[in-house]
């Protein structure tokens, strides 16, 4: 027996004392400790096998920040030297779009509708723009509509009669695409994505259909596409914007009602505009920061 | 009891607690490994290729540049007008298909583009392109319309037909007598 144990208490990589064995021997003092000893050895070595093996998982997905991502890829940018209107803006020299929509031009025309369905193929019904006419009357009401996609120029529809009518103005609708956008942030796919450009996007091979963006949206300007039954919504035509082209309402605006281009360029008709008249955006108060900016923009206007 | 196969008893159960553990992680990884796109994390918090994907669109609306490469002589005769600001396509359609037939006509000789006059005339139709002296191209944007800024050249139809005194007021090109579509003379 006593030799048994004298086996165990010299072997320092027991790993099991058991009873009080240990303690039976004179020579082994320490018992207590011994015992903790090899329990701590292997809760030490199991333990680092096992957070090990949890790290491990960590390793192959270094996300970085979207906005800094592909810096690098816009070396032959000059550094953003954006106006402090601009705040959104960042100034890494990263190519960071922007949208100017001026309501006082604005004549209701319905042009940038058809060219918006046109090129992004927008299921009728849908849209990813639209155009709403906000008229006050004399007696003190406001009445919204929708501006039909041939304008009510062209449309036919009867009109409100002139003589009630205080005033009236087009306000074109589309994505603010947000420097702070709610509908990316509900995504439990990652499909809703913010490009290193500052445009929002949705993945359509990763987007479930699951509408929280749509839900999420303060501004409406997500849909649930029926012939793809993923989220859509306006990209400002990111395909055009990336080989240098304007989007499709930009380009078929023919007031120059909607401007579009780049923040980060302190020469780009946009921010010249920016420089010369006040805007301001909506839904200022819900802290999205919209890269789309109004001008002429009435308090009514929601 | 046998300290010695107590010992042995509970190192064997720690071991395959140990395979487990380790089985488990594995598993997890190569679910993790199919589960997760290539460019995932690339960019951000999202699959990096779908951006170059969206980008790859093809450009559908063709710009007036594209449309001056040929017709020169309209830029020349609207220089001067306020509708140097419209673009071609808003009274000739999108032209899409317009420009495919000109590029590969450019070069095959055999190739004849398709004339713009075969339009229907139905505006909701929308073909190609087309070329019209129809008062609804007009009217689309310059019929007056509550809710028009006070700068854009607004008419009621009726009103101005009968001020100018025109001789058909029922004709459809009647705005064409007096004003031109690329230089309308205002």
């Amino acid at each position: 027996m006593t030799h048994e144990l004298n086996i165990i208490t010299n072997n320092p990589e027991s790993e099991t004392c058991q009873g009080n064995c240990c303690c039976s021997n004179p020579q082994e003092k320490e018992c207590g400790s011994h015992e903790s000893n090899s329990r701590r050895e292997f809760l030490q070595t199991a333990s680092t096998v096992i957070l090990g093996s949890m790290s491990l998982t960590l390793l192959p997905m270094p996300v970085t920040n979207s906005t800094a991502g592909n810096a690098d890829d816009a070396g032959d940018q000059e550094p953003g030297t954006a106006t402090s209107e601009e705040k959104t803006s960042n100034n890494d020299g990263q190519v960071w779009f922007g949208f100017l929509v001026d309501i006082e031009k604005c004549i209701g025309a319905g042009k940038c509708l058809t060219a918006c369905r046109i090129e992004n193929n927008v299921p009728a019904g849908y849209a990813r723009t639209w155009v709403e006419r906000y008229v006050h009357l004399k007696d003190g009401s406001v009445r919204v509509d929708k501006v039909p996609e041939q304008g009510y120029a062209g449309s036919n529809l009867p009109d409100v009669d002139a003589e009630l009518v205080e005033r009236a103005y087009f306000v074109p609708k589309l994505c603010n695409h947000c420097s702070d956008a709610p509908c990316n942030q509900v995504c439990p796919v990652h499909a809703s994505i913010t490009s290193p450009e500052g445009v929002e996007l949705v993945d359509p091979e990763r987007c479930i259909g699951c509408a929280y963006c749509v839900q999420a949206c303060p501004y409406g300007v997500r849909f649930i596409n029926p012939e793809t039954n993923n989220a859509d919504k306006c990209t400002w035509c990111y395909h055009r914007i990336m080989r240098k082209e304007q989007p499709a309402c930009v380009e078929s605006c023919p007031v120059g009602a909607r401007v579009f281009g780049r923040l980060d360029d302190p020469n780009s008709e946009l921010n010249l505009r920016l420089a010369e008249v006040p805007t301001h955006v909506l839904k200022d108060q819900l802290g999205t920061n919209p890269k789309l900016r109004y001008v002429g923009l009435s308090g009514e206007v929601k | 009891m046998n300290p010695q196969g107590d010992f042995s008893r509970d190192t064997r159960h720690l071991q395959i607690l140990l395979v487990l553990i380790v089985l488990v992680g594995v598993v997890a990884l190569f679910i993790r490994s199919k589960m997760i796109p290539l460019s995932y994390g690339q960019l951000g918090a999202y699959r990096a290729e779908a951006l170059n994907e969206i980008a790859a669109h093809p450009s559908k609306l063709q710009s007036d540049a594209t449309c001056l490469q040929c017709h020169e002589d309209v830029q020349e005769e609207r220089a001067d007008s306020p509708h140097v600001a419209v673009h071609c396509m808003h009274c000739h359609g999108i032209g899409e298909n317009h420009v495919a037939q000109a590029r590969s006509a450019a070069k095959s000789q055999e190739l004849v583009v398709s004339p713009a006059e075969e339009w229907d005339g139905d505006f909701a139709t929308m073909i190609d392109l087309f070329i019209t002296e129809d008062r609804a191209t007009c009217l689309a944007c310059h019929q007056k319309v509550v809710g028009m800024p006070d700068t854009f050249r607004k008419i009621n139809v009726k009103e101005h037909l009968e001020e100018q005194e025109a001789d058909d007021v029922g004709s459809a090109n009647v705005c064409f007598e007096c004003h031109s579509g690329h230089s309308p003379g205002l």
